[in-house]
């Protein structure tokens, strides 16, 4: 009998887990709508900045011979000190969200320090903080809370400090990773270069050749309040990319283990079964050779 | 009249994108009109008033923090980080123009500048 009621007991468990889980989908699969259509309305103002430095880059490419001369534009191949900005969530429970960016991380430091460069981490998010303060990796800079409400005063605030250690050259290139939002069924991550500007990846040649008159006449004014802002934006558009995508990876797991609940109240309760009907026949037999003993 | 296309671009989505006769705009180095087969340009933009006068000869006027503008022949786009609309239409149009002001009081720009805008909006305010 005791090990009917622990069945029992099992079964129930189970079941509040499931309510639980269930509750926590709906819960994502409600956010992931509302940041969906947030990632999907910022997507256009990202498109049309980056549209805008790649014609003034275009510009100043043909109006001075030895190229861009502006500090944000200046590729650096040899690298001596890069920055890697990370998100993760500050919460767990969405399945390898978390762990695949910090692997892909740990691949990075591998391969740069392989190069001998020197590499510091700046991380947002506190699953992140945690697994490399856990390990020992000295963070340079970290922020709690931003990964869940992406704040766009926050996020300039806190990328501006990355941006002046790149303008005094205690750092070579910036580089932002982020567990993307591709659709309700998948993320990947995401690794981008946010400073020097990749002209590399800018579609120069398309541009018109017209003449373009520049308002404050002097390039670099306009040209660093350009960056400046398209730095801050990428940082913001990566916490949204990566909110909608911890919410969807948030829904994927607690799906599945919604039925994975399901599956196992039913293994449950077959077993149960099975108790309950070996305790009746028993106590039958039992009862039946007690009868056969009086005769 | 020829017409032009106007976009403007916030973050949170396209606010406005329409043929347009003209727009003014409200330039860091000072407020300028824009008519349709203007000269390439790119310029910055202070906190202030886009007033854009539409096909149909209306007016509408969106009040700005601070942003860019881009400029040819075709099209002009404002890429702004906070704007608010105001129109004769809307409904809620005091509402609005607290928005805008509020708007404008937050945005870094000078005070001069700020003053004349916040004027603006008064008066657009009591011209609808």
């Amino acid at each position: 009998m005791a090990n009917l009621k622990e069945i029992k007991r099992k079964i129930s468990s189970v079941k509040n887990t499931q309510k639980t889980t269930n509750a926590m989908k709906l819960v994502s699969s409600a956010k992931l709508k509302r940041t969906e259509e947030l990632a999907r309305r910022s997507r256009v103002y990202a498109a049309k900045l980056t549209e805008l430095i790649e014609e003034i880059a275009q510009k100043m490419q043909n109006a001075s011979a030895e190229g861009l001369d502006n500090i944000f534009f200046q590729a650096n191949d040899t690298p001596k000190k890069i920055d890697i900005v990370f998100i993760t969530a500050d919460k767990g429970l969405c399945g390898g969200f978390n762990s695949q960016t910090i692997k892909r991380i740990n691949q990075l430091i591998a391969e740069y320090q392989g190069q001998g460069i020197k590499v510091r981490l700046r991380a947002v998010g506190r699953k992140g903080i945690d697994y490399f303060k856990f390990n020992g990796v000295e963070l340079n800079n970290e922020i709690v809370g931003l990964s869940a409400a992406p704040d766009y005063k926050q996020s300039s605030e806190f990328i501006a400090e990355v941006v002046e250690s790149y303008v005094n050259g205690e750092t070579d290139r910036i580089v932002l990773v982020h567990n993307g939002y591709v659709n309700m069924i998948s993320q990947e991550i995401r690794q981008d270069q946010v400073l020097p500007v990749d002209t590399s990846k800018l579609e120069l040649s398309t541009v018109s050749t017209s003449e373009m008159e520049v308002e404050p006449d002097d390039d670099d004014t306009l040209l660093d309040a350009l960056v400046k802002r398209y730095v801050e934006y990428s940082i913001y558009y990566a916490l949204i990319d990566s909110l909608a995508a911890e919410h969807s990876a948030r829904m994927q797991a607690m799906d599945a283990a919604t039925k994975n609940a399901k599956e196992m109240v039913k293994t449950l309760n077959v077993k149960y079964n099975k108790a309950r009907q070996e305790a009746i026949t028993t106590e039958l037999i039992e009862i039946i050779s007690g009868m056969e003993s009086m005769k | 009249m020829e017409l032009m296309k106007l976009e403007i671009v916030t973050p949170n989505g396209v606010i406005f994108d329409d043929e347009v006769k003209q727009v003014t705009l409200p330039g860091s180095e000072g407020e300028f009109g824009v008519l349709p087969k203007h000269a390439t340009l790119v310029s910055l933009l202070d906190a202030g008033i886009i007033v854009i006068e539409k096909a149909d000869g209306s007016e509408v006027a969106v009040a700005i923090n601070s942003g860019y503008v881009k400029v040819d022949e075709e099209k002009t786009t404002c890429i702004v980080d906070g704007a608010v609309a105001l129109s004769g239409e809307d409904s809620n149009l005091s509402k609005a123009l607290e928005e805008a002001k509020e708007l404008l009081k937050k945005a870094e720009s000078s005070s001069i500048a700020i003053a004349s805008a916040v004027s603006k909006v008064e008066q657009i305010g009591k011209s609808f």
